[in-house]
């Protein structure tokens, strides 16, 4: 038996970019997440982090660049399942749409939010 | 209707559908419990710029005994998410072909294998932190 192989070339819209969005950008979180998680979670602990554990990362460049990319990648590969989980189960086209433009504002006041935070950094007191 | 879906939702998980559809599950459980924890912690860590002198009440809350349970959970969550995630993304970008033919429920005992392997040591050193912190326990 021969295999007839035909490949077809669909136009990409957003439910196809996004799809390969999550997997390139699940794979970038494998290092950044659980690098985060290794060391602030559990080398770290919460015990020993405060104003100054903070404010003594953030002096670092290097750090402050590394969460700033957590920050961007996470959250958006968060909020993107999140209106992939929501569009299964809402039938209605506009209900739908209403939903995706909440998360499109959900997604970008708490990302500026935290992206203000990172760029100003700790204030001192 | 949007009950009724929900309904149909509840109804249609509870009925068994073989492993993929628990793994399914345990994937977007998993990935939307770890979105609700990182949108707090967004905003608790934006703290230290918008309000520095509140950071340590914020802390304080994350130091907690239910806290840091919670926190033991977060970590398998994100630890099962990625392996699972990165289950996916091989056969998606690497080998779509393989999908139909490999051993599907033999990959995913492996990744659950894998996601326990890596959380319990983390799971042990946390709770540690726990007895110690937060109960006197180890000198703490």
């Amino acid at each position: 038996m021969t295999e007839i192989t035909r490949t077809v070339k669909l136009k990409a819209n957003y439910e196809a970019v996004a799809w390969k969005w999550m997997r390139y950008s699940g794979i970038l979180l494998i290092p950044l997440a659980w690098g985060h998680i290794l060391i602030q979670d559990v080398l770290v602990g919460v015990h020993r982090i405060d104003l100054n554990y903070v404010a003594l990362r953030w002096s670092m460049w290097g750090w402050r660049a590394y969460d700033f990319f957590l920050l961007a990648f996470a959250f958006a590969h968060g909020v993107n399942g999140l209106h992939q989980v929501l569009s299964d189960y809402i039938k209605d086209a506009r209900l739908r749409n209403v939903v995706s433009w909440l998360l499109f504002f959900f997604w970008l006041v708490i990302s500026l939010v935290g992206a203000v935070a990172i760029i100003g950094g700790v204030k001192v007191q | 209707m949007l009950v009724e879906n929900f309904k149909t939702t509840l109804s249609g998980y509870v009925r068994y559908r073989g492993q993929g559809h628990y793994v399914f599950l345990l994937h977007r459980i998993t990935g939307l419990g770890t979105l609700l924890f990182l949108a707090i912690h967004i905003l608790d860590t934006a703290v230290v710029y918008f309000a520095p002198a509140f950071y340590a009440d914020a802390i304080a809350i994350y130091r907690s005994t239910p806290f840091m349970l919670g926190e033991i959970a977060l970590v398998f969550c994100v630890i099962f998410h990625g392996a699972n995630g990165l289950r996916i993304a091989y056969f998606d970008l690497v080998k779509p072909g393989a999908w139909e033919k490999h051993n599907a429920n033999r990959v995913m005992l492996i990744t659950l294998i894998c996601s326990l392997v890596l959380w319990l040591p983390a799971a042990g050193i946390m709770g540690y932190d726990i007895l110690k912190y937060n109960f006197g326990m180890f000198g703490g």
